[in-house]
């Protein structure tokens, strides 16, 4: 059954859509959908640090495994993305984002 | 962990993830900005010039770039008690990189200061990355 929840936003990788300081009603248990921005668990970095819970825009499913979900950043210039970290799995995305309720200063 | 009655924070964010920072990006702009004053020496074709110097002013900006991410995200607080010189080290560096360096000059000298000081900084961060 989807649950709400809420987030805010630390960084720059979504703008123009998402800045930093809003707070975004997600929800949770439902399933990923193309074009949606989520709340995603990225895998671990190089040495093996976890990374933290991000947001992310997911794209589509994976050309090369239906199964995962490809994610990218809004904002070009900043942000790790499925180009870095590859396709995630569909347990890894975690909340679609419904929308913003506060806007934040950044 | 999600709930709507505490809100988590997630990150949207560059380096909070990937803490990746090495000197080597500043250097090889630096680099870039050397060989391009030498092309420029041997080439009068005005096109050519323009373009250069064009290539050569945004190169510098990136030495800036790099080096100010560096400055403010990688080295902390203990790194500065340590190495006192940083302070000095990185202005001296980003001015080199400036108006009166490389970004507004052709002076292959200024380019071998630049990247001096990038190596001095250097130097430091793989101290840092021992310890």
């Amino acid at each position: 059954m989807p649950w709400p929840a809420l987030v805010r936003v630390r960084g720059r990788s979504m703008l123009p859509t998402y800045r930093d300081g809003d707070v975004l009603l997600v929800v949770r248990g439902v399933r990923p959908r193309a074009g949606r921005a989520a709340v995603v668990r990225l895998p671990p970095d190089a040495h093996g640090v976890p990374r933290p819970l991000s947001v992310k825009r997911v794209t589509g499913r994976d050309p090369d495994a239906p199964t995962r979900w490809w994610v990218d950043s809004d904002n070009p210039a900043e942000g790790v993305t499925s180009f870095d970290v590859g396709s995630l799995d569909e347990a890894d995305v975690l909340a679609l984002v419904l929308g913003s309720v506060h806007r934040g200063l950044g | 962990m999600l709930s709507l009655f505490r809100i988590t924070d997630v990150s949207a964010h560059c380096d909070l993830p990937c803490g990746v920072y090495d000197p080597a990006q500043a250097r090889i702009e630096a680099e870039s900005i050397k060989a391009i004053i030498a092309k420029v020496a041997d080439n009068p074709d005005p096109d050519f010039r323009t373009r250069a110097i064009l290539i050569k002013e945004q190169r510098s900006e990136l030495v800036k770039h790099h080096l100010w991410v560096l400055w403010t995200d990688y080295f902390k607080a203990p790194h500065f008690e340590k190495y006192p010189e940083l302070h000095t080290l990185f202005n001296e560096a980003t001015k080199l990189a400036g108006a009166s360096g490389t970004k507004g000059e052709l002076d292959a000298g200024k380019a071998d200061e630049l990247l001096a000081k990038i190596d001095e900084i250097a130097r430091i961060f793989a101290e840092t990355k021992k310890a």
